[in-house]
């Protein structure tokens, strides 16, 4: 008898759907395997296709477009040009709404609730480059579209997915 | 809210992985394969509680993943048709002391498991003495052994 056709004795056969369910395992094994390197690429965050850079005019920022809710993540803030004695840095609501900011390196000076989101002021050594860095958890899944402003310089505007 | 529907999907996600894994996984599980489900309920474990240890919190996931196991076995009793698709359906590897090789290669199943469970279940020693080998439903191997002289013969009872 061929192997591949239904017995009844023991036990009640359907080599049909026995062979189709073969087929949607490998399926399935193909679905973990692409899940994977979707994974190594960075798409669900931390890899190669989340790191991000962002510039526009003297503020560049570098961070993570993909997240992953309550992960710590970082954003680094690059301000080149001369800053003057002290630098503010417009974070927009969205920020405020869905990141909850763990540590911001230096500290600032003052931190203020502006019309929109969060003012913060930074003391500075008056030197042409400046760096703060600030370490965020996502609290919110979903898209959140970011405004990081220096001074009364064009806005900079990026957007972060974060994943559930 | 947010916690039955963390379970729900968590719940299908974990069902449909485990079901394309194929049975080998549950049934004939090796010492690695055990370590391994501990794994994947430690990863998933934290995803679903993420920071809430309450009570409350721990009530709902219990109550959602019993709700949906008792609901998967209420339709699989009440539709047979999905039987199938819920559960694997038993398959003969061995028959008559021949081993249906294309099924076994198939199934991820080698020709020492199967004298394995003929040994520890019936004493056996060779292929020959299989009437039948069945790959059940819960990814177990079952033997039915072949009736002839020796050992297995004494065991069954005679007609006078």
């Amino acid at each position: 008898m061929d192997e591949f056709a239904s017995r009844q004795i023991p036990v009640r056969e359907d080599m049909r759907f026995q062979r189709r369910s073969w087929i949607v395992e490998r399926v399935g094994w193909s679905l973990l395997i692409l899940l994977a390197l979707i994974g190594l690429s960075g798409a669900f965050g931390i890899g190669p296709l989340s790191w991000q850079t962002a510039s526009s005019g003297p503020l560049s920022v570098e961070y993570e477009r993909f997240q992953r809710i309550t992960r710590l993540a970082r954003f680094t803030f690059n301000i080149s040009g001369q800053t003057g004695p002290e630098l503010r840095l417009h974070l927009s609501d969205a920020f405020q709404k869905n990141f909850e900011v763990s540590n911001i390196q230096p500290r600032p000076a003052r931190s203020t609730a502006g019309r929109d989101g969060l003012d913060l002021t930074f003391a500075t050594d008056g030197a042409s480059a400046a760096r703060i860095v600030i370490w965020a958890h996502s609290r919110r899944y979903g898209m959140s579209d970011i405004t990081a402003r220096l001074g009364s310089e064009a806005p900079l505007s990026f957007w972060v997915l974060v994943y559930p | 809210m947010d916690s039955v529907i963390k379970a729900t999907v968590v719940f299908f996600v974990l069902w449909a992985i485990i079901r394309v894994s194929g049975r080998r996984t549950l049934g004939e599980m090796t010492a690695f394969d055990f370590v391994l489900f501990l794994i994947i309920g430690g990863s998933t474990q934290r995803a679903i509680t993420g920071q809430d240890y309450s009570l409350i919190n721990a009530l709902l996931l219990v109550a959602t993943f019993v709700t949906l196991d008792i609901g998967l076995s209420i339709v699989e009793t009440r539709w047979p048709a999905m039987r199938p698709i819920l559960n694997a359906q038993p398959m003969i590897l061995v028959e008559n002391g021949y081993l249906l090789t294309r099924r076994t290669r198939r199934a991820r199943i080698t020709e020492g498991n199967i004298l394995e469970a003929a040994r520890r279940l019936h004493g056996l020693e060779r292929m020959e003495q299989i009437k039948f080998a069945i790959l059940e439903s819960t990814g177990a191997i079952t033997i039915v052994p072949a009736v002839q002289a020796g050992r297995v013969e004494v065991a069954v009872p005679k007609e006078a």
